[in-house]
């Protein structure tokens, strides 16, 4: 494999909806032997995806479509219930607000933690560490426990973090809708400027005017199956016109 | 060090990082820091000296030299290594409920939290054995043989980590398992020989079912090679050794194997 290869090969996820799992050890032992009530939800079923090392590629689908379960997956976050993934290089992923970050310690000293837990030594984390500071513009705050910063700091920090490490993958998920407009922009410089250099991207969006300009593929998830995979402006197309389609299903069994 | 791949320099880094978190944790904003982890001991050997001793007057066993015979100092020998065993396995249950929701939003080796809670445990231990080590010099009864005092802690320190790796899986699933474990660990605080000698067990109306469970108990085993070290300065029974060595290498490898075998389910619990 080359890096930045990112190959999902026939990967289905099942969450255990248990509705009432034992949540004590004493429910438990009293229940041995009754049937349990499990419900089981697949999240993603038989997804077969082949990401080429230096492109941008985007997912669209609507919500629960199964867009973050692929994401946490290709992080080596959950482990898939059948199928493989194998990813090449090192990978940085902003999953959600916070991601990577320990409530309790300062930023600074998340920026080190997150580096160690990618890989990189604490000297490349200190060099990296001023421009992280400059990217995220949380100022002195950066010496203050994450769990005071607002949602807006949070992003800021774990997009300057994970676009500092010099990822050879990079996920996104749609936190950077967070950050105000300018950010958003710098965001969108700052992946272009990745790209260039060779880094894979992988965003999660729902902004299609976004996705059609950033993104070479487009994926499109629909109750955990891949329905489409292509050129960005036809799938997008398709998905929009299916959802709109949809909207127009739920109007008319609401009147 | 000089040849690591880059897999195992990130885990002993994570393993650092930890460590280093754990001693900032556990003494926050405690003016004195370390000093009350000695307090603590030094208070517990003062408390029993002088209720076993002082009160119920019992006669600590002599010394190789007779000189350290002291209940205290008994006493002492046996609470580090008892307290190295209830130390990692309840904080294993703690050390990765700490990090359960950072797992959930990125991947990292989820063990090397737990290996990370207990080096900080290990320093501090080392910490107390020394104080032990220094006050036995200057009672002159000190020998090589307290390099089995090493040997047991790290015994203790490996079973331990074994028993810790399966409660910890088991506490993220009911939590009921913490507090169990805490009723456990004090009756067991009684099936090993800390606050009393194991002589005391050689009396007629003691049923032989628990003189075996005293006598043959991990935990025990390791509290008596460590005592046969730096107490009676002597070499332990290799049998014992032995025995000791199984149930810890076992143990280890028991609770490693389920721990990793179940740490990507670690951040599908709720």
């Amino acid at each position: 494999m080359t890096t930045g290869e990112i190959t999902i090969s026939d990967v289905s996820k099942r969450f255990r909806l248990d509705r009432d799992r034992p949540s004590s050890l004493k429910e438990a032992i009293l229940r041995i032997g009754q049937t349990a009530d499990i419900d089981d939800f697949w999240v993603l079923r038989n997804v077969d995806l082949h990401i080429e090392p230096d492109s941008f590629f985007g997912l669209i689908g609507h919500n629960g479509s199964g867009k973050s379960t692929l994401l946490r997956l290709i992080a080596n976050i959950h482990r898939p219930t059948t199928g493989e993934v194998t990813t090449e290089g090192r990978m940085s992923a902003l999953l959600e607000l916070g991601s990577g970050f320990h409530p309790d310690l300062t930023g600074r000293e998340n920026v080190f933690l997150n580096g160690t837990m990618l890989g990189l030594t604490r000297k490349h984390m200190a060099e990296a560490m001023d421009d992280i500071i400059e990217f995220s513009g949380i100022g002195d705050f950066i010496d203050e426990p994450v769990k005071i910063y607002s949602s807006g700091m949070y992003v800021r920090l774990g997009f300057a973090v994970a676009v500092n490490v010099n990822p050879e993958i990079l996920l996104v998920d749609e936190v950077i809708a967070v950050g105000d407009e300018e950010f958003q922009r710098r965001c969108m410089d700052h992946m272009h400027r990745l790209r260039e250099n060779g880094t894979t991207i992988v965003l999660v969006s729902h902004d299609a005017a976004l996705m059609r300009s950033l993104c070479d593929r487009v994926g499109w998830l629909d109750h955990g199956r891949l329905v489409e995979v292509g050129d960005p402006d036809h799938v997008i197309d398709a998905y929009l016109a299916h959802a709109s389609q949809d909207d127009g299903d739920t109007l008319t069994a609401r009147d | 060090m000089l040849t690591l791949s880059p897999s195992a320099r990130k885990s002993v880094n994570l393993i650092i990082h930890f460590a280093e978190r754990e001693s900032k944790a556990r003494y926050k904003r405690s003016l004195l820091g370390w000093f009350w982890s000695f307090a603590n001991s030094l208070t517990t050997v003062a408390v029993y000296s002088f209720v076993f001793g002082a009160v119920y007057n019992a006669q600590p066993p002599i010394t190789d030299n007779g000189r350290a015979e002291n209940f205290g100092l008994y006493l002492f020998t046996g609470l580090i290594t008892w307290t190295v065993f209830t130390g990692v396995v309840t904080g294993c249950m703690g050390w990765l409920q700490d990090v359960s929701d950072l797992r959930k939003k990125i991947y990292f080796p989820t063990e090397t939290a737990l290996l990370g809670g207990a080096a900080c445990n290990a320093i501090q231990t080392a910490l107390e054995a020394a104080v032990l080590l220094v006050i036995m010099a200057l009672f002159t009864n000190i020998s090589w043989t307290a390099l089995f005092l090493v040997f047991a802690l790290l015994l203790t320190m490996m079973f331990a980590l074994g028993i810790g790796f399966i409660v910890a899986v088991l506490n993220s699933r009911y939590r009921d398992i913490q507090y169990l474990t805490g009723v456990l660990i004090g009756v067991g605080f009684f099936l090993v020989p800390v606050v009393y000698p194991p002589s005391l067990l050689e009396h007629n109306d003691v049923p032989e079912i628990a003189r075996q469970l005293v006598t043959w108990n991990p935990p025990a085993i390791f509290v008596e090679i460590a005592r046969d070290g730096v107490y009676f300065l002597q070499t332990p029974d290799p049998l014992r050794v032995l025995v000791a060595t199984a149930w810890a290498v076992g143990t280890f490898a028991v609770g490693w194997l389920y721990f990793r075998s179940r740490s990507m389910e670690i951040s599908e619990e709720l």
